[in-house]
């Protein structure tokens, strides 16, 4: 409750004040929303189903009458199938960042709170960061097999490591004030500091990071689907899409191009978001720069 | 210094051992008969059970991580299913490709990294600021393996400038000019997103640099804009530039592994995915540790260097 009443307070609005008057954010913004109303909406504005193919019109060009970006090797309406491929495209990538941060919180309190356990949980998170984002999902993914359950459980532990270090660093330093001494010596359960007291003071950096990482997640979630390892065809997801126009860029390049489009495009929004958001909640970022700058004269 | 970087060296090597098990797990933890998973699909029954007696799969985990651990240091690292010989081989075989083409992409992510970041933060709220934040957001939200397919259509298929794919590129008898040719698409491809992050981060250094008053004094005593950018602030931009540019290695890997396959490169990345539709897992495994060590080895130079360049650590 604590947590839900933190976020609708004035300091939200405040934040989304800060983002209306920051031009490449509010871009971002809009544009977000225009991809949840196609997310909720696909089946209306799509002109055809995911998988209607008309196999006469077999890898016709965008601008054919009626498909305005052409079809696909089945015959497949490559605008219809974006559209309804919006939704696997943002789940697969919002439900891990929103799901990771739910696994770290706790994780990372009870780092920051119990020395000796937070010492296995880091040493745990580091030796996940010593794996490239693609490769450990790949490991994983492989490993699981494919799917879209397993795609999701892959991004999870991908993203747990970061979140993880940015949850027990706050917290860390939440620990330190004189409000949870008090609290201890009162003789408050620990259960009530940490997961009352604490957390909604450790959630917005975690929240800040989920913003910023969105973009990295959403290419990683589609580029794992490239590979056949996480959405399989012939679902419509933009990753799949490009892996297989891949196989006809000689004969009919818009296949993969356009999808691939949509997704940067998906990407550009998610990315002047984030920074908007890190720049507006986190001035210290930029203030660290040149800290460390001015450090080193 | 030396303490520190003994420190550095003895929890890279935890974290080394402790890659080591995730990838060793992968294979136990996942559903199914693990040497049925390792023989796949198409091996006899009679094989799959002799495999089981060799690997003792009714033996305790760690006992088995044990055995397998000293394989490896024997760089033992087990058969690929779908080539018939030794993965360490096939890993050994592909590495100086995929180096060859990380090494490439690293140097066009921090050269032109630095330059775009001096020619927008060194002239904050120009146009050409303004043009390239705008090219940097694009660059940095680009997936690579669309961006490699584009600019193979484009470059490859259209214009015809340069080979579609990257085989051939390790022949004996390549010339330099052959390989430099083979290698800009994927270079390019991989750098992509890094060069934008670099140049972004090194940017609002810049930025912070040009509001000192010594730049003011500078620019009092009648230096150019550009000598003040390229010489008098470099110095202290350059360890902001040198984290940022550390930290990019990793999604290096990532995007080089997309670039491989979509350009054919005969390396690591390129294997990996033919392990993974092949459903080859001691390959995906091999693949995955071998590109796990180089990543944390580099990691642990870059440490060093940093430890070194760093008077404050020095000590």
């Amino acid at each position: 409750m604590r947590l839900i009443s933190i976020l609708s307070n004035s300091k939200a609005y405040e934040l989304l004040r800060t983002l209306q008057r920051d031009k490449s954010a509010s871009t971002g913004l809009w544009l977000l929303i225009v991809f949840s109303i196609i997310v909720l909406f696909a089946p209306i504005i799509a002109p055809y189903g995911p998988n209607e193919a008309i196999p006469s019109l077999r890898l016709a060009p965008p601008g054919t009458p009626g498909h305005l970006l052409g079809l696909d090797h089945q015959g497949r309406d490559i605008l219809s199938r974006i559209i309804h491929g919006t939704r696997l495209t943002v789940i697969t990538a919002v439900t891990p960042v929103v799901i990771g941060a739910l696994v770290a919180l706790p994780l990372g309190l009870l780092a920051a709170w119990y020395e000796r356990l937070g010492v296995l949980i880091l040493r745990t998170m580091d030796v996940l960061f010593a794996f490239p984002m693609a490769l450990l999902a790949i490991l994983v993914t492989s490993s699981l097999g494919a799917g879209i359950i397993n795609l999701l459980i892959s991004l999870v532990i991908v993203l747990l490591p970061y979140y993880v270090r940015i949850v027990h660093q706050a917290a860390a330093s939440q620990k330190a004030l004189p409000y949870i001494e008090a609290l201890r010596v009162s003789g408050t359960p620990v259960r009530t500091i940490l997961f009352v007291e604490l957390l909604p003071n450790v959630a917005p950096a975690a929240i800040v990071y989920g913003a910023t990482v969105l973009g990295s997640i959403v290419v990683t979630a589609a580029g794992l689907s490239f590979l056949g390892l996480g959405v399989q065809p012939p679902l419509a997801e933009w990753g799949v899409m490009i892996s297989e126009g891949r196989n006809v860029i000689f004969i009919a390049p818009h296949v993969a191009a356009l999808p691939g489009a949509a997704l940067t495009l998906f990407v550009i929004a998610c990315n002047l978001l984030g920074d908007g958001i890190r720049d507006a909640l986190d001035p210290r970022a930029r203030a660290t720069l040149s800290y460390q700058a001015n450090l080193s004269k | 210094m030396i303490r520190l970087i003994i420190n550095r060296i003895f929890a890279t090597i935890l974290v080394l051992i402790g890659v080591s098990f995730v990838v060793f797990a992968a294979l136990h933890f996942s559903p199914g008969d693990v040497a049925r998973t390792i023989l796949g699909l198409g091996a006899t029954e009679e094989r799959v059970q002799a495999l089981r007696q060799e690997l003792g799969l009714d033996r305790p985990l760690l006992i088995q991580y044990w055995d397998w651990m000293m394989a490896l240091l024997r760089g033992d690292l087990g058969r690929s299913i779908s080539l018939g010989v030794p993965v360490s081989e096939v890993i050994f075989d592909k590495i100086w490709a995929s180096l060859l083409l990380m090494g490439a992409s690293f140097f066009l992510t921090v050269s032109f990294g630095l330059l775009f970041a001096a020619l927008s933060g060194g002239y904050h709220r120009s146009l050409m600021d303004r043009l390239i934040t705008l090219l940097m957001l694009l660059l940095a939200s680009l997936p690579p393996f669309w961006l490699g397919i584009v600019l193979l259509i484009i470059f490859g298929l259209k214009l015809r400038i340069f080979p579609i794919s990257g085989v051939g590129v390790m022949a004996d008898d390549a010339t330099l000019y052959v390989v430099a040719m083979h290698l800009i698409l994927p270079a390019v491809t991989t750098a992509a997103s890094s060069l934008a992050v670099v140049a972004r981060v090194t940017r609002s250094a810049f930025i912070d640099e040009i509001g000192e008053p010594y730049v003011q004094s500078a620019r009092a005593r009648g230096l150019s804009q550009r000598r003040i950018i390229s010489i008098e602030t470099m110095r202290n931009v350059l360890p902001s530039f040198v984290t940022i540019a550390g930290l990019q290695i990793g999604f290096l890997f990532s995007s080089a592994l997309f670039s491989e396959i979509v350009f054919n490169w005969p390396g690591i990345g390129l294997q990996l995915y033919l392990g993974i539709v092949q459903r080859d897992f001691p390959v995906v495994q091999g693949c995955v540790l071998a590109i796990a060590i180089v990543f944390v080895v580099g990691n642990l130079l870059a440490d060093i260097l940093s430890i070194a360049l760093d008077p404050r650590r020095r000590g």
